[in-house]
């Protein structure tokens, strides 16, 4: 059945490629490399353009670009964000190769200063629901302690939601936390946040840009239901050894890049640490002895990125990309009880771009990701340990080939090894005559191929078609799913375009997970017999404008998500260690709709944009609710965001965000009952919850923060002062709510019941230096 | 067994709290809809102890404090055939500190495998009704301590797990007597990682000297296991973002509550 619809597929694309490849006029190729002037680095996401022809292209991970003309005499058009766009006269008789050095814009504020090609590509691709964002733009953003984080920031755009306040958590419409795929540079990583989500483990000064996937996904992509965020690390200078950092009130992080051979490679080599802990440890010496003193917990988290590059000839490059972090938190307390718990994730890839032509080019990628946690408890003469891992072996050969000026294929194929490390616990006492072990282990292998083609059909209409076929073995059982990919987009005028897509995803890792949100005990858990894939399928259309001369752009996008097979769990759910994990699943379905308006100005002193999303979420699921269609936490129907970045002088930067949502659904007990328990136990007050799921609406959330940045003029290199309010007008906004005893003076009696709600974060400023050399 | 929800939570609150260095909880007022009240039945039977029950009502979370009781509450327990009605004597029982509402003359044998069934009616047509069976005692093989630098003493109790089926136990530990508030530790546990093996509870070094202490092994039903476990979740639930609401499973079918019998071992050990 599976093959016969992938022939269908098939069929459709050879059919589309045959009737539009009717010889015309006579095609040559322009490509190239786009690179920073200065540090040789290649530019990912840039633009080339012919505007006359309506025709250009966007830089690759190499910052490869190609497309084909016919002959004539044209003016073409380099820009990226945060650069001066440079202008070139061409004369197009044979295939061009063009090797394009952009300068960073001479303004000491550079960041700001954005260029119209970057909106312009917004309106000519026939990619929508997508988010582009650069390290540039992140860091001028006011920040909860004054982090960077370019997840935060991703959180600013519409149709994308937090997991609560302060968190890095993605929720993008109407996806669970664990259905966005973090892929770094090519590699997958599993936990993609420290202490709970409240800090991305992404290093700004590490990471060039980042793009988020809400729907219109790319056939290259599989394997999450609702986002792929798509990282890019920076290769490092390739010129100078370049040393940059930023010590800030809760971490500090260093840089070292530079070329390894000048202008050929290069390395970059990025750390960051926490050090709330050595303030803790300070605080718990001071009191230690005192009568009632419940000493601080250490906590802190830290994290290294590497990443080499090489040029081994004109057509060959090599990358190989590194991650390393974890969370370590540790108690110990006077009466012996110890209690060591850490996570992290460790990454590697290995990348080989190969360019046969400039027309045909492969990036070809080896890959290890594995996540871990191990929670190591120590009280007195015993112990036990409790962990769990995922481990994966990657391979992924991604294909382009540029057939003619309508036409450019992506092709290839990917395969991964999980071993998934569902729970591991191992206790005993210290003389030997308790032991215990236990462990759940699985394996499966995931593998896809795809094919699509973008296809000009006009200078009006293009096309973006493509199907992936993905799979996923496990044991003996094997499970296939076919995902057609479909985009379009239609110039009605030169500055107005309408677009539509169509998308499928299916997804054959499941994250075990009752709490809502991602945590680091989580676990990832394959697909068999009873825990069939997830899968969803998406359409949206939109409407994308551009207009005051190419400097605002306004865009509309409307969207409707339906996902079968949604996983949820039974009531007191046995989730560690389990070997029959599979009867505690339970199963429905999902349904996500929305309308995401965005309105942006890339130009000028002034720059930011205003989202607004209307939007809907829920689940089904037979078992709970009574099989009635229930709102899912994160369902906001309001959601509004504000960001504006002036440059008041060419040293001082002004920033500002404001966001609201409607509130969250929460669940609230509606009535309680008295236990009084067995002779020789505590009476308890046991809330008790309704059938409906979800039952409640939080207040609206909204905070404003305000940043500044300040840039210094050091005697060497470059520093700045970055200055941020987060919740500026101290804002209470609920994380979540309880129902708490009102008891009399000496706390013998309970008199009566009162709600409480708790927030996190009232007004935090914060400062962070910044520097280079 | 492991709530590490509860730790995420703390960590969290205590990392905002240090930034914060204010109260960030407010009270609020949350318009609860109307609650429906069903019958609440706690009744555990114990070897050697008359039939009691405590029957009450469920109420609206912000209703009163107080358990509602249910005068006209008609409570049966049946054994071998032989069908008790409990009377309705609400009534303090000082030694074990708690209310009863239902007694009966009738003394539990509570011998392995005796089998009891309970009905519960009132005027309102409501029902109740639950059965439960007497598992058998698992022994403590012993009672371990031992002390540190600071003279401070930790306990290791040992039992041997019966390999043949699924077992659930619940350890608790008591100072100086078995009163409420003398408890220091209550654990449940599933023998899922120990089955057929020794297996020991323990407690941190937190006994000193000459200290008396009481520790009780219980052998569960599986049911009442799964209510003690569900009853956490829901009181955890209630005040822990990253939980799900959970709802009690009860022991009993047609209201709220629990009907089990207490098979326990219990050593009372003085520290020397």
């Amino acid at each position: 059945m599976v093959f016969k619809r992938l022939q269908f597929y098939f069929c459709g694309l050879v059919l589309l490629l045959v009737w539009s490849a009717a010889p015309a006029q006579t095609q040559y190729t322009v490509s190239g490399t786009l690179r920073d002037a200065s540090t040789r680095e290649p530019l990912i996401g840039a633009t080339a353009m012919i505007a006359a022809l309506n025709k250009g292209a966007t830089t690759d991970l190499q910052g490869n670009y190609a497309f084909s003309v016919p002959e004539g005499s044209y003016t073409i058009q380099f820009s990226y964000l945060g650069y001066q766009t440079i202008s070139r006269e061409i004369a197009v008789t044979k295939d061009l190769e063009l090797q394009i050095a952009l300068s960073a814009s001479e303004n000491q504020l550079q960041e700001v200063v954005i260029e119209a090609g970057n909106l312009n590509e917004k309106l000519r691709t026939t990619q929508m629901s997508v988010e582009n964002l650069t390290t540039r733009e992140a860091k001028l953003l006011p920040a909860l302690f004054g982090e960077v984080d370019l997840i935060k920031v991703l959180q600013l755009k519409p149709g994308v939601q937090s997991g609560g306040e302060g968190t890095s958590g993605l929720y993008v419409r109407g996806g669970g936390a664990d259905q966005n795929l973090f892929l770094v540079d090519g590699a997958t990583v599993y936990n993609a946040s420290h202490l709970f989500g409240f800090f991305s483990i992404f290093n700004p000064d590490a990471v060039h840009s980042v793009d988020l996937y809400k729907g219109g996904f790319p056939a290259q992509y599989g394997g999450r239901l609702s986002s792929v965020v798509d990282i890019n690390m920076r290769e490092g200078n390739k010129q100078h050894y370049v040393t940059s950092g930023g010590i800030g009130l809760i971490a500090s992080r260093v840089t070292v890049e530079g070329p390894i051979q000048k202008n050929r490679s290069s390395f970059l080599l990025s750390g960051r640490r926490t050090y709330f802990d050595v303030f803790t440890r300070k605080y718990n010496d001071i009191n230690e002895g005192k009568k009632d003193f419940d000493p601080i917990p250490d906590y802190y988290f830290y994290d290294f990125n590497g990443k080499a590059s090489f040029e081994i000839g004109e057509k060959d490059k090599l990358f190989f990309t590194g991650y390393f972090g974890n969370d370590v938190f540790g108690f110990q307390s006077p009466s012996g009880f110890n209690f060591d718990f850490k996570w992290g994730n460790k990454v590697g890839a290995l990348r080989w771009n190969h360019q046969f032509s400039p027309k045909f080019f492969t990036n070809t990628t080896v890959s290890v990701s594995d996540y871990q946690y191990n929670i190591t408890n120590k009280v007195a003469n015993r112990s036990f340990n409790l962990g769990s891992s995922i481990r994966d072996y990657s391979f992924r050969s991604d294909s382009d080939l540029l057939l003619d000026s309508a036409h450019t294929l992506k092709f290839g194929a990917s395969a991964t090894h999980h071993n998934f490390g569902v729970g591991r616990l191992s206790g005993g006492t210290s003389d030997g005559t308790v032991a215990f072990n236990s462990e759940v282990a699985h394996t499966g292998t995931e593998f896809g191929v795809y094919i699509s083609d973008d296809f000009n059909v006009n200078s009006r209409l293009a096309l973006n078609y493509g199907v992936r076929l993905s799979g996923f073995a496990k044991d003996t059982s094997v499970f296939f799913g076919l995902e057609p990919r479909f985009s379009a987009r239609y110039n009605l005028t030169e500055s107005l375009s309408l677009k539509g897509s169509y998308t499928r995803m299916v997804q054959y890792v499941h994250l075990v997970t009752n709490s809502g949100a991602s945590l680091p005990t989580d676990v990832w858990y394959p697909s068999n017999n009873i825990v069939k894939p997830q899968l969803s399928n998406q359409v949206a259309v939109g409407v994308t404008k551009l207009f005051g001369q190419g400097r605002f752009l306004f865009s509309n996008e409307v969207y409707y998500k339906w996902m079968n097979r949604q996983i949820d769990f039974r009531d007191g759910a046995q989730l560690f260690v389990n070997p029959n994990l599979d009867q505690e699943f339970i199963f429905g379905k999902g349904y996500s709709y929305g309308s995401e308006f965005y309105f942006e100005k890339k130009t000028g002193k002034t720059t930011g944009w205003l989202g607004y999303t209307l939007s809907w979420t829920n689940r089904k699921f037979p078992d709970i609710n009574q099989g009635k269609i229930f709102p899912t936490r994160f369902d906001r129907r309001h959601d509004v965001t504000f960001v504006v970045l002036h440059q008041l002088n060419k040293r001082l930067n002004l920033t500002g965000s404001w966001v609201y949502g409607t509130g969250s659904s929460y669940s609230v007990p509606l009535g309680k009952t008295v236990f009084q328990d067995i002779a020789y136990a505590n009476v308890q007050y046991v809330p008790l919850y309704p059938q409906e799921r979800n039952n409640y609406r939080m207040v609206a959330y909204h905070r404003l923060d305000l940043g500044m940045v300040y840039k210094l003029k050091p005697k060497r290199g470059e520093s700045d002062l970055t200055f941020s309010i987060y919740n500026v007008y101290n804002r209470k906004n609920p994380y979540f709510i309880y129902i708490d005893a009102i008891e009399n003076g000496d706390e013998t009696k309970i008199l009566g019941f009162r709600a409480k709600q708790v927030s996190l974060f009232p007004v935090i400023p914060a400062v962070t230096y910044n520097f280079k050399f | 067994m492991l709530r590490l929800n509860r730790l995420f939570t703390l960590i969290l609150i205590a990392f905002s709290s240090a930034f914060s260095g204010c109260d960030m909880d407010k009270e609020i007022d949350l318009n609860l809809p109307e609650f429906e009240s069903q019958i609440t039945v706690e009744c555990y039977l114990e070897p050697g102890k008359p039939y009691r029950a405590t029957i009450t009502e469920s109420t609206s979370y912000f209703g009163r404090p107080e358990p509602i009781l249910v005068p006209d509450a008609t409570v049966i327990i049946t054994h071998n055939g032989k069908a008790d009605t409990l009377l309705f004597k609400p009534g303090y029982d000082s030694d074990v500190r708690k209310i009863y509402t239902h007694f009966s003359e009738t003394v539990v044998t509570g011998n392995p495998g005796d089998a009891y069934s309970l009905e519960v009616f009132d005027s309102r047509g409501r029902r109740v009704t639950g059965f439960t069976r007497f598992m058998p005692t698992v022994p403590l093989d012993s009672v371990e301590w031992s002390m540190n630098d600071e003279r401070s003493i930790s306990l290791l109790a040992k039992f041997t797990d019966n390999g043949s089926q699924e077992d659930f136990y619940r350890f608790t530990v008591h100072q100086d007597s078995l009163s409420d508030q003398k408890r220091t530790h209550d654990f449940y546990s599933n023998d899922r990682l120990y089955n057929g093996q020794k297996y020991a509870f323990g407690t941190s070094y937190r006994f000193s000297p000459d200290d008396t202490v009481f520790v009780t092994l219980y052998h569960l039903e599986p049911q009442y296991y799964v209510f003690l476990n569900t009853m956490d979740d829901a009181q955890d639930a209630n005040g822990n973002p990253f939980a799900q609401p959970i709802a009690l499973k009860s022991t009993v079918q047609g209201g709220i509550g629990v009907f089990a019998t207490l098979s326990f071992d219990r050593k009372r050990v003085i520290l020397k």
